[in-house]
């Protein structure tokens, strides 16, 4: 650690080993598909890395740089909902991927709902109920209260248990 | 505490997190590809379409352009398969209710028709195709798959147009091998000239 803060990239390298695969699930859901989740994670690091002067607790590092992660996902979602409103998201096409015989989710049917969720919203369930954070990790991280953060949970599964209906029942 | 007495939203935020918390892991080579991001230095920028890096296994053809005249072409709707129809139809169907056949027809009315085929090969569950031509996915045109090989024949008017494919509903992937353009986002779309 105090390597990579007098900036080693190889000792930073590491240290990013370490972190990788606990944000790596975190970016996947959020952005919806590995290869933008990797590109996002990487840029994430790269800022965490060149800011390193700023991180004023190396021993809460982990949280400091999950806020970076959690940033980037937003910045990311939100660009690219700029970008998809000229852009058609074939969804019947989608649909189209036979369903589970017993009515079951599939993990495409989970993150297609997913993905349909405002961005806040995104992030509040995953960070609830993926990750496990408690509200006072998830307020620290994103720097929201925790009313408005339960709010955006609440929410989020209301709206992904409406999805997950309309899907099974296409 | 009983499954009967807990919150509703935990019970069925438990059932997703089943698929969703199945961890995803980037191979090393991340680490290595960061190191080397940070020492080049380069400015952070994310794209935000999808890499030319190839779907696997995968590769793409330039689009196939036929030039016909009207009767020619009138010919070979003829005698283009079910699907290549279904797939031409999609792009040139003008208003709902139309008869397929008519719309097929409403293609030779220019001079010379262009038939372009559109070739996708990769691994997909759904392949569409996007472009100025179908006005951007209003109606997208999907590809019909054979051996592995994806394919649309779609009538184009000469000029420029601006092309993409969309796999599996989602995933935004320009010809690499086509010259292409970028959209102030820096969407990047392939471009292919007809008639000239």
């Amino acid at each position: 650690m105090a390597a990579a803060i007098r900036g080693d990239v190889d000792a930073f390298a590491e240290l990013s080993r370490r972190y990788r695969d606990t944000y790596s699930r975190f970016a996947v859901r959020m952005v919806g598909n590995r290869d933008d989740a990797e590109d996002v994670l990487q840029s994430a690091f790269i800022r965490a890395y060149r800011a390193l002067d700023r991180c004023r607790d190396p021993d809460r590092f982990g949280g400091w740089l999950y806020q970076i992660v959690a940033n980037e996902c937003r910045s990311f979602v939100i660009r690219r909902s700029r970008r998809d409103r000229r852009m058609v998201h074939d969804e019947l096409l989608l649909r189209d991927a036979p369903a589970p015989a017993d009515g079951s989710d599939t993990l495409e049917d989970v993150q297609y709902a997913l993905d349909q969720l405002d961005v806040d919203q995104r992030e509040a369930f995953l960070m609830k109920h993926i990750e496990q954070l408690s509200y006072e990790e998830m307020s620290e991280i994103t720097g929201d209260g925790i009313s408005a953060l339960k709010m955006r949970v609440k929410r989020a599964c209301a709206r992904l248990r409406q999805l997950l209906e309309e899907v099974h029942d296409v | 505490m009983s499954e009967r007495h807990r919150d509703p939203d935990d019970v069925f935020a438990e059932r997703l997190a089943r698929l969703l918390g199945r961890p995803e892991r980037f191979g090393d080579e991340f680490e290595q590809s960061l190191a080397a991001a940070i020492r080049a230095d380069r400015p952070i920028r994310v794209r935000l379409v999808p890499r030319a890096r190839p779907l696997t296994p995968s590769w793409w053809r330039m689009p196939t352009i036929v030039r016909l005249s009207p009767i020619a072409a009138a010919a070979l709707a003829a005698a283009l398969t079910g699907v290549a129809i279904l797939g031409t139809l999609r792009v040139a169907r003008p208003e709902a209710g139309d008869r397929p056949r008519a719309a097929i027809t409403s293609g030779v009315v220019h001079d010379t028709v262009t038939f372009v085929r559109f070739v996708f090969v990769g691994q997909a569950r759904t392949v569409s195709l996007v472009g100025d031509f179908n006005r951007w996915g209003a109606d997208p045109t999907p590809l019909v798959a054979a051996n592995g090989v994806w394919t649309a024949s779609v009538p184009l008017q000469n000029g420029r147009h601006e092309y993409a494919f969309i796999v599996d509903g989602a995933r935004w992937v320009p010809d690499p091998l086509a010259p292409t353009s970028s959209d102030e986002f820096d969407t990047k779309s392939s471009i292919v000239m007809v008639g000239t």
